[in-house]
């Protein structure tokens, strides 16, 4: 049963996941060729200070792309299940509704954790590889909220997709825009300390927010 | 015989619109139901409920006697639903389809689907969205017969079917359900296909149920006479055993439950002349048309 | 958990938005609010003022009006480049003769922000050469973190210098430095004059000056008197070289730490919040002047050279809260939550209760108007008790995510 859902969920998203997780890397193979290229016009000891003082954040590019990711892996995955209201053989499944909404869901998770995983190992290795600790610990501070935001916009999009009234999409549409815009306050390196732990926990909130508009759908809201 | 589908009671309103009040439907085990309507009469309306994709205002629907609002998992495995338009994973091809559902259903038969594949001229590995729609709906319907369900449940199955496949898709799904003792609870909006596929007749129109006997009855019972009147100004529609009345200038058409001598005897009495009365054999499309009128 | 989701839902529909909301209203309604100039002159012994009201106004504390001209005159040291040219330069104030180069050299400004205090430490820092005998400081080649040592990282290819490292952690342990350390306080950059190291704080809260010398280290435990703690120190890069840092106590206290002889001297100044107030020192050869600046008040302390307070002076202005916008937003919003904050320069949820209970008025209303949605759409009162309530604690924010996110089925 798990393994069929994983399967569908799988052929519908795999080129996705393999091609994003590849942008993702290659964006962070981008900034440490721009890092390699200031260290060597500027010297490393001239570029550190302006990371450490001049709040220049050389991981600046990185912002949007768990985000892009998230979101289009909420579209691969969810556009198809409503096309010709295609959740409906979904739910006829002989298992609990919100069960396998919450598979896939779960199949999805796993994808974007996979791919993040990657992205930000490979961004962590290479930071480490050029910089200090402290350097390094600042810059995770604050890419983590952009990676906590591609996966609040993959769960919020679900939710959004699922809707099947516009004017409700609508609305969903602005308050999840109004709660992504926390992830991107920006600031100076590490700023995002006190508040890392409090977005991991709302993520995790909003990670079953789909159940919402797919119960409507199933009631008969469409 | 048990009841396989129970509907008691149901009424329903699109906000303030009724669709309709009090209905009942009973679908015995191993009898095939088809239920008619026109566009809007509240067929799908219906169906959603038995999908339990909405609640009725008032009532319930009862499947292998458990709420259609809240099926357990066991209840789905037992019932093949077969959504409007043949609607399947598109982006698979039948080989992953079949993989995909195999692992849902623990009776999964996959024999008659290979068999229905078998027929298709489609590819390994041709994506579901590239098949016609007949192709699509022999897939559907491949899919349903491999769950091994008990009942089945086919929401306008002949959507988009050319009449080569409908007549191969009736076919074998009857042969398929009488030989397996299958429930079936089907709609369709072209009627002439259904008189081979059901047992059983349910015409619905705004707000009422018109019909619902077993198909002999009604088309044994229902008649339509044809006859000029002569004389002019006399407005039969009124009449309680007039069901249905059509008029072309002179020329009328009559449709009624009740016998041909019962129809002449109520001229004679009523001092009506008509010319040329003869019964017409009608099929289920135009008994379906004459109760229903054609507007 | 369909209803849970649907809480969650509205949960982070009110967050998001006593975010989002208050942040719009006020980039369409706030207006510019300006905190009036207040200086000392050296000629009245008095305060001068300017401030803006449709035009610049300049007066003093006993209510006279002055031209642009008149009022630079009362302010000589501050302004001294203008009164230069036009030539009204006094000889003598005081009965000292102005040396241009003593007033230069005399001059000071300062400002502490409470985000300087609030905000990541960088934890590298670059150990300048003190005595390099170039005209200019040099950014080292390497970067310093006082953890269980004094490690130099080099920052081309972020390895220990362990040399220097072994050297800088031993001169330490001498001297009987606790590691790691809480607090590295200096001018981490090539733009002052020389360079006086930095001024550690170890983990036994004792204090010491730390520089580099001709390539050693140079070491120097400072007394602090018992119980003494610092929350604060702020190197600063004077001509005149009298001291090496101002630094805020946890009590509050403004200190500052002399140059060579490492006295700790505390200035009579008051009530000083560094939460929450900007702190401005201004010195010039006859005083300093020491300006705390609230949300809407100044509270200014002078103190002669000898670092006597001379006088003081308080002025406030129309609060935020007390502008149009203000008492609008009293009415509308039971709460704001702000990511960011002026005194910060972390992000966080910075709640801020609206004072007063006007919000009540609006949130009943929105009651009131969810009531009849309610009736319109056919739904159950009893089954959005909850909602009700979360309306009147959340207001516009609570009637908007109530709503959005419907309670149709959810009883």
């Amino acid at each position: 049963m798990y393994k069929s859902v994983f399967y569908k969920e799988w052929i519908k998203t795999k080129w996705f996941l393999i091609l994003l997780s590849l942008i993702g890397l290659l964006a962070v193979g981008n900034i440490f060729l721009k890092v390699q290229h200031n260290i060597t016009f500027n010297g490393a000891n001239k570029y550190w200070y302006l990371i450490l003082f001049q709040n220049q954040l050389y991981f600046k590019s990185l912002k949007f792309v768990p985000l892009l990711i998230g979101l289009t892996i909420a579209l691969i995955q969810y556009i198809p299940e409503i096309m010709d209201k295609r959740i409906k053989l979904t739910f006829h499944l002989p298992i609990n509704e919100d069960k396998i909404l919450l598979i896939m869901l779960g199949y999805g998770t796993f994808g974007l954790v996979v791919s993040f995983g990657l992205i930000f190992s490979f961004f962590s290795i290479m930071s480490s590889h050029y910089f200090g600790k402290e350097i390094v610990d600042a810059a995770i501070i604050s890419v983590l909220p952009w990676f906590l935001a591609g996966l609040a916009a993959y769960f919020l999009a679900a939710l959004v997709i699922l809707e099947a009234i516009w004017k409700y999409r609508a609305l969903y549409f602005i308050a999840a825009a109004s709660f992504l815009l926390l992830f991107f306050e920006g600031g100076i390196a590490g700023s995002y300390s006190p508040v890392n732990f409090k977005l991991i926990i709302l993520t995790l909130l909003i990670s079953i927010s789909l159940i919402f508009s797919a119960y409507r759908f199933r009631k008969g809201e469409m | 015989m048990s009841n396989v589908i129970e509907c008691k009671n149901l009424t329903h309103y699109y906000g303030k619109k009724l669709v309709y009040e009090n209905l009942n439907i009973n679908v015995k085990e191993g009898s095939i139901l088809g239920l008619l309507g026109k566009n809007g009469a509240g067929k799908t309306t219906t169906i959603n409920i038995l999908h339990g994709f909405l609640q009725p205002r008032e009532g319930e629907c009862l499947i292998f006697g458990e709420n259609t609002q809240n099926l357990s998992p066991i209840t789905k495995s037992r019932i093949g639903f077969l959504i409007e338009g043949h609607v399947q994973y598109a982006f698979m091809d039948i080989h992953q389809i079949e993989k995909f559902y195999s692992g849902f259903y623990p009776k999964w038969n996959n024999e008659p689907y290979w068999e229905l594949m078998s027929k298709l001229k489609v590819t390994p590995k041709q994506k579901i969205s590239t098949m016609s729609c007949g192709q699509k709906s022999q897939v559907a319907l491949g899919l349903i017969l491999a769950q091994e369900p008990d009942l089945l449940i086919l929401d306008d199955f002949s959507m988009g079917l050319d009449p080569g496949y409908r007549r191969l898709f009736i076919d074998y799904l009857r042969t398929y359900a009488k030989a397996e003792n299958k429930t079936i609870f089907a709609t369709s909006h072209i009627v002439q296909d259904m008189e081979r596929l059901i047992d059983d007749v349910l015409i619905m129109d705004y707000n009422r149920v018109l019909a619902q006997s077993s198909i002999g009855d009604f088309m044994g019972n229902f008649k339509q006479f044809n006859f000029k009147l002569n004389s002019p100004g006399i407005d039969l529609s009124k009449e309680d055993f007039v069901v249905n009345l059509e008029t072309t200038g002179k020329e009328i058409e009559l449709f009624t439950y009740e016998s041909e001598s019962f129809v002449k005897d109520f001229l004679k009495k009523n001092n009506i002349s008509v010319d040329n009365f003869t019964e017409i054999k009608m099929g289920l499309e135009d008994a379906f048309i004459g109760l229903t009128g054609k507007y | 958990m369909k209803k849970i989701s649907r809480y969650i839902l509205v949960f982070i529909t009110i967050l998001a938005f006593a975010v989002a909301i208050p942040k719009l209203y006020w980039l369409a309604f706030e207006k510019p609010i300006q905190a009036p100039l207040v200086m000392y002159s050296c000629i009245d012994d008095g305060f001068m003022i300017q401030y803006y009201d449709q035009e610049f106004i300049r007066t003093d504390t006993k209510g006279n009006i002055y031209t642009r001209d008149e009022f630079e005159l009362k302010l000589p040291l501050f302004y001294i480049r203008q009164l230069l040219i036009n030539g009204t330069m006094p000889d003598t104030i005081k009965g000292v003769a102005m040396d241009v180069h003593e007033i230069s050299r005399t001059k000071s400004s300062y400002r502490y922000r409470p985000l300087y205090k609030n905000a990541p430490d960088p934890g590298l820092y670059p150990l300048f050469e003190s005595e390099s005998g170039r005209a200019n400081l040099e950014m080292p080649l390497d970067y310093f973190r006082i953890k269980e040592r004094m490690e130099f990282v080099i920052a081309s290819s972020n390895k220990v210098d362990e040399r220097k490292t072994q050297m800088f952690t031993t001169v330490l342990n001498n001297r009987g430095f606790v590691f790691p350390s809480k607090m590295i306080a200096g001018l981490p950059t090539t733009r002052k004059t020389i360079d006086e190291g930095y001024i550690v704080i170890d983990d036994a809260d004792q204090m010491f000056h730390v520089k580099m010398v001709e390539g050693e280290p140079y070491v120097k435990k400072v007394d602090v008197p018992e119980g003494l703690k610092f929350k604060r120190i702020e190197c600063v890069d004077f001509k005149d070289r009298k001291y090496y840092s101002y630094l805020i106590s946890d009590a509050n206290e403004l200190y500052i730490l002399t140059q060579d002889d490492y006295e700790l001297i505390k200035w009579p100044v008051e009530d000083f919040n560094p939460e929450i107030e900007e702190l401005r020192i201004y010195g010039d050869l006859f005083n300093y002047t020491i300006t705390l600046k609230g949300p809407n008040y100044l509270n200014i302390t002078v103190l002669d050279d000898k670092y006597n307070k001379v006088d003081q002076y308080y002025d406030s202005w129309t609060a935020l809260s007390e502008t149009k916008a203000g008492k609008a937003a009293a009415f509308i919003f039971p709460a704001e939550i702000r990511m960011t904050d002026a005194n910060s320069s972390f992000v966080n949820f910075y709640f801020e209760r609206t004072k007063g209970f006007l919000w009540l008025i609006l949130n009943v209303l929105l009651m009131a108007i969810h009531y009849t949605i309610i009736r319109k759409n056919g739904f159950k009162l009893k089954r959005n008790l909850i909602d009700f309530t979360v309306i009147l604690i959340t207001g516009i924010y609570g009637f908007l995510a109530v709503n959005f996110f419907q309670n149709k089925f959810f009883d």
